[in-house]
């Protein structure tokens, strides 16, 4: 019996995946001013790593549970970071997979 | 005796009163700033309260044959209003000083009063500034206004150095034929902006902020 569960938390834990929010942001023009919604962002506990683009006016989160951060919370920080959102969605990509997307 | 007069000119001109810290960072950041020329050096501290306001010391010193002027102040940064667009911002500011000068040669000591206002914009390749400072003192009213303009070599990712050429341009209201001209480098990391300058009367101008 404690082999089965130990197997089903296994496979649990193989498959719990963390999610990653894609913030718009209004108004993020240089890296200087932006360096505010990082430092925020990944003081968070729940947070794993965040990716900042500039090209795009993006801002990534990627959150340690699979159900990610509270968007009023995401909302209040890049608001007090000087910023406007523009818009708050779930991305099925991982930071990773986007930063290949956009770094060569 | 040195008269106060000379003392406020030549602190403003010598640009060691309210060259505004912004961009302003964000909510509990630290930002320190060191800026110097031949003849000034000047010190800053600065705490972000809120992600608008910023509340800071400032420590400078002003020394060649004439002038020996140790000074200092509190500080309030306001910045009134942001609009954010795709690719732009564009800020107001106000900036209130309150400190003292001290002219070590002539014993002569004075209190100011300086707000200042700036309106800035911005995009990831384009730069402009506008600032008006009102210094007030016992008898004295001198104004200086400021204009900034630049653009930056390329565009950059977040992560790399953004260059930017950034031409100074500085006019004291109270006194005649004394607009000076700085041509600036400018190096935008995250934590770091740098500006190096030289100004058209040969004078270099190295401007450091770093935030924690």
């Amino acid at each position: 019996m404690t082999k089965l569960i130990g197997i089903f938390l296994l496979f649990f834990s193989l498959n719990s995946f963390a999610a990653t929010q894609k913030i718009e942001v209004l108004g993020m023009v240089c890296a200087y001013c932006a360096q505010g919604i990082e430092k925020s962002l990944k003081s968070l506990s729940e947070v794993n790593d965040v990716y900042i683009n500039l090209e795009k006016f993006f801002v990534l989160v990627e959150s340690k549970n699979d159900f990610g951060i509270d968007e009023k919370t995401l909302k209040t920080i890049i608001v007090d970071a000087g910023y406007t959102v523009q818009k708050i969605e779930n991305l099925s990509e991982t930071i990773k997979d986007v930063r290949k997307k956009y770094e060569k | 005796m040195f008269s106060v007069k000379p003392i406020f000119s030549f602190i403003l001109l010598s640009a060691a009163i309210n060259c505004i810290a912004a961009p302003m960072t964000f909510k509990d950041s630290t930002m320190a700033m060191v800026e110097g020329s031949n003849d000034f050096k000047r010190l800053e501290l600065s705490y972000a309260i809120t992600g608008k306001e910023s509340i800071g010391l400032r420590f400078f010193n002003i020394e060649d044959k004439q002038h020996k002027v140790d000074g200092g102040g509190v500080f309030y940064l306001n910045r009134l209003k942001r609009i954010n667009t795709i690719n732009s911002q564009t800020n107001l500011w106000l900036y209130l000083e309150v400190g003292n000068v001290d002219n070590r040669r002539s014993k002569n000591r004075q209190a100011y009063l300086s707000p200042t206002f700036q309106l800035d914009y911005e995009t990831k390749r384009i730069y402009s500034s506008l600032s008006h400072q009102i210094l007030r003192g016992p008898h004295e009213n001198f104004d200086r206004t400021q204009i900034k303009g630049g653009f930056s070599f390329y565009e950059t990712s977040y992560e790399e150095t953004q260059p930017w050429f950034i031409l100074e341009v500085m006019n004291m209201n109270s006194l005649n034929n004394n607009t000076t001209f700085i041509p600036t480098l400018r190096l935008i990391n995250k934590t770091l902006f740098l500006e190096a300058g030289v100004s058209t009367k040969g004078d270099p101008k190295l401007h450091l902020m770093y935030t924690f």
